[in-house]
């Protein structure tokens, strides 16, 4: 791996790490709130929450280039609290991050709250333990491995990425190059040998991740049998 | 402890609308048929159910206060001190026994009862590294009611501990619920729709339907109040007693309880440990009942009859249900007169000409005399 193919590489690690992590700090309570309401508005948010799943990612990043472009409300305050311009920026691509990855977190942290439901909290909530504890104590240690499914999903598609970045990062070494656009430039030049490695290691990392995940939802679904058998009379 | 409930609650198809003063002493039942809204108002006094018009309170504590669906006053369920065992008994599934109980003695705030006595008390040391998988459903609610009281609640509530369970563990947790309550002198609220389960444990019962209070009082006047309930054939009509015991087993095999000074009722013989849970040591007595349909009545004392019980009553209320007719007699106990609740058929009331002030005698079989407690 030549030396900008291996910057690329730790922009990509970089953005992948920060989004996951914003993700599951807006994304657990987004979920949680999903899981919990009973409003009829709840399909709207659901279908928000979705839109990444099915709309084209250059859909997504034009109309983010024109909001973080200095011309646009987000853009400007982001200008005048930073003193830096937003769009072509290595913000601008972990923001598009979590909005693209977004469902992939908070549509399998929902499914685990919702199956939960509220008789294991009823029972904290009689024993003395308040909102917080009940999460940290009851709701964490039993939908780990949903967590753990969650973040992986948010950080092998935010590696994966590639028309958002392009349209409101552009390619800039060491700040928005990551690995699917160094893979596009290789192939443009038709440097095949370079492309396929990074191919290859974006194959190969991308198999391990998901591997990984379908062998804990195996343990999770033992778990949600044993939440299950508990829950139910 | 006075608990006093005067709300409403939405619940459809009716609302729930209890005003009732509760006096918290020993065993309160609530009895009610599936849909009578007991475990909606155990819930609301829970806190995990919200009133729509009226107040809750426990002693001078307001638990929750509203008024037009606004609430005035509201203390969240992990603030009231108040601990309920559930249907199901919903452990936590990532936990093991002891994590289950210590989950509840970490968030205790008096540590007044030693963790090891409770776990003695409630015959938990064989099982405190299983995990929740591993027990059974009698084992399952025990760990839930230790847990509960691990929290030192001032209340005890029990939303039907015992509907999933078989008789035997049916049996060994009804002791287990005397045994804590006598030990520990702590008030239970107990939800059942079994009036058997109720009769047993309980000094004091509420009975709803339909969202409303059916009656309240001692336990044995309520049931037998109940008996008299026209057009509800899910009530066992039942005589309930509390007498004193005679012997624990004589020389045929058969327990005597005394019911004045002439006259004993015989049932098969007690086990000597399991009765100790509701004596008092200067007068044991078993708590125990009839059922209407397993009492018959001859105008003549029937000496050459196989049955052991026969007992000298007086007619004091005939009542026709249906084809049915439930005859109430009294006889002579060492406190006052004892009722007996008869059911025969209209057939045989007008073959025996049955009135009113009429002497006859009750017969009943020592196996019809039914006590869960051995």
């Amino acid at each position: 791996m030549t030396n900008p193919d291996l910057l690329a590489l730790i922009t990509t690690l970089k953005m992948a790490a920060l989004t996951t992590i914003i993700l599951l700090l807006i994304g657990t309570p987004l979920a949680w709130f999903l899981a919990k309401m009973k409003s009829r508005f709840k399909v709207v948010i659901e279908a928000i929450v979705a839109l990444p799943l099915v709309l084209p990612p250059t859909v997504l990043g034009f109309y983010l280039l024109i909001a973080f472009s200095p011309q646009y409300l987000p853009g400007q305050l982001w200008q005048q609290a930073t003193g830096q311009q937003l769009a072509f920026s290595f913000s601008a691509i972990v923001i598009g991050s979590v909005l693209y990855s977004m469902p992939f977190v908070v549509q399998p942290l929902q499914k685990a709250f919702e199956q939960l439901g509220e008789p294991l909290l009823e029972a904290g909530a009689m024993l003395g333990a308040g909102p917080l504890d009940r999460f940290f104590n009851i709701v964490l240690p039993i939908t780990k491995a949903s967590f753990i499914t969650a973040a992986s999903l948010g950080f092998a598609h935010t590696v994966g990425e590639f028309g958002v970045i392009l349209m409101i990062g552009g390619n800039i070494p060491g700040e928005t190059r990551v690995l699917s656009i160094a893979l596009f430039d290789h192939v443009e030049a038709f440097d095949y040998a370079k492309a396929h490695v990074l191919a290859v290691s974006l194959l190969a990392g991308s198999m391990i991740l998901l591997a990984s995940v379908y062998l804990l939802n195996g343990s999770k679904t033992k778990t949600a049998k044993r939440v299950s058998n508990e829950t139910q009379p | 402890m006075k608990l006093n409930l005067s709300f409403t609650i939405d619940f459809r198809p009716f609302n729930l609308a209890i005003d009732q003063e509760l006096s918290l002493e020993g065993i309160t039942g609530i009895f009610g048929h599936s849909g009578s809204g007991k475990s909606t108002l155990l819930r609301a006094i829970a806190g995990l159910e919200s009133v729509h018009n009226g107040k809750i309170s426990l002693d001078d504590c307001c638990l929750i206060k509203s008024r037009d669906n606004k609430i005035e006053t509201f203390i969240k369920a992990e603030q009231r001190h108040l601990g309920l065992v559930f249907q199901d008994s919903r452990l936590f599934p990532h936990l093991n026994v002891l994590n289950n109980l210590k989950f509840s003695t970490k968030r205790c705030q008096h540590s007044r009862l030693n963790f090891n006595e409770i776990i003695k008390l409630t015959e938990l040391e064989p099982l405190l590294y299983k995990h929740i998988d591993e027990l059974s459903g009698g084992q399952k609610q025990r760990v839930a009611l230790a847990r509960a009281i691990l929290a030192e609640p001032k209340l005890l509530l029990l939303d039907e501990p015992l509907s999933a369970l078989d008789r035997k563990a049916k049996t060994s947790l009804l002791q287990l619920m005397l045994k804590i309550q006598k030990e520990l002198q702590l008030p239970m609220l107990y939800v059942s729709h079994s009036l058997d389960e109720l009769q047993q444990v309980c000094d004091n019962l509420l009975a709803l339907s339909q969202g409303k209070v059916l009656a309240y009082g001692g336990i044995h006047q309520i049931i037998h109040q109940l008996n008299q309930t026209e057009n509800d054939h899910f009530i066992h009509q039942q005589t309930s007693l509390s007498l004193p015991i005679k012997a624990l087993s004589n020389d045929h095999g058969l327990a005597e309880l005394s019911l004045n000074k002439h006259e004993q009722i015989y049932l098969p013989a007690l086990k000597e440990h399991s009765v100790q849970t509701k004596c008092q040591p200067d007068k044991q007595s078993l708590r125990c009942f009839i059922l209407a349909r397993d009492i018959s009545i001859s105008l003549t004392e029937p000496v050459n009859s196989s049955i052991v019980n026969h007992l000298l009553a007086k007619i004091s209320k005939i009542s026709r249900q249906g084809n049915k007719v439930l005859v109430t007699a009294l006889c002579k106990s060492i406190e006052k007169e004892q009722e007996f609740f008869i059911n025969i058929s209209a057939f045989s009331q007008q073959k025996l000409a049955l009135t009113i002030g009429q002497s006859v005698y009750l017969q009943f079989k020592a196996s019809a005399v039914r006590t869960y407690l051995y």
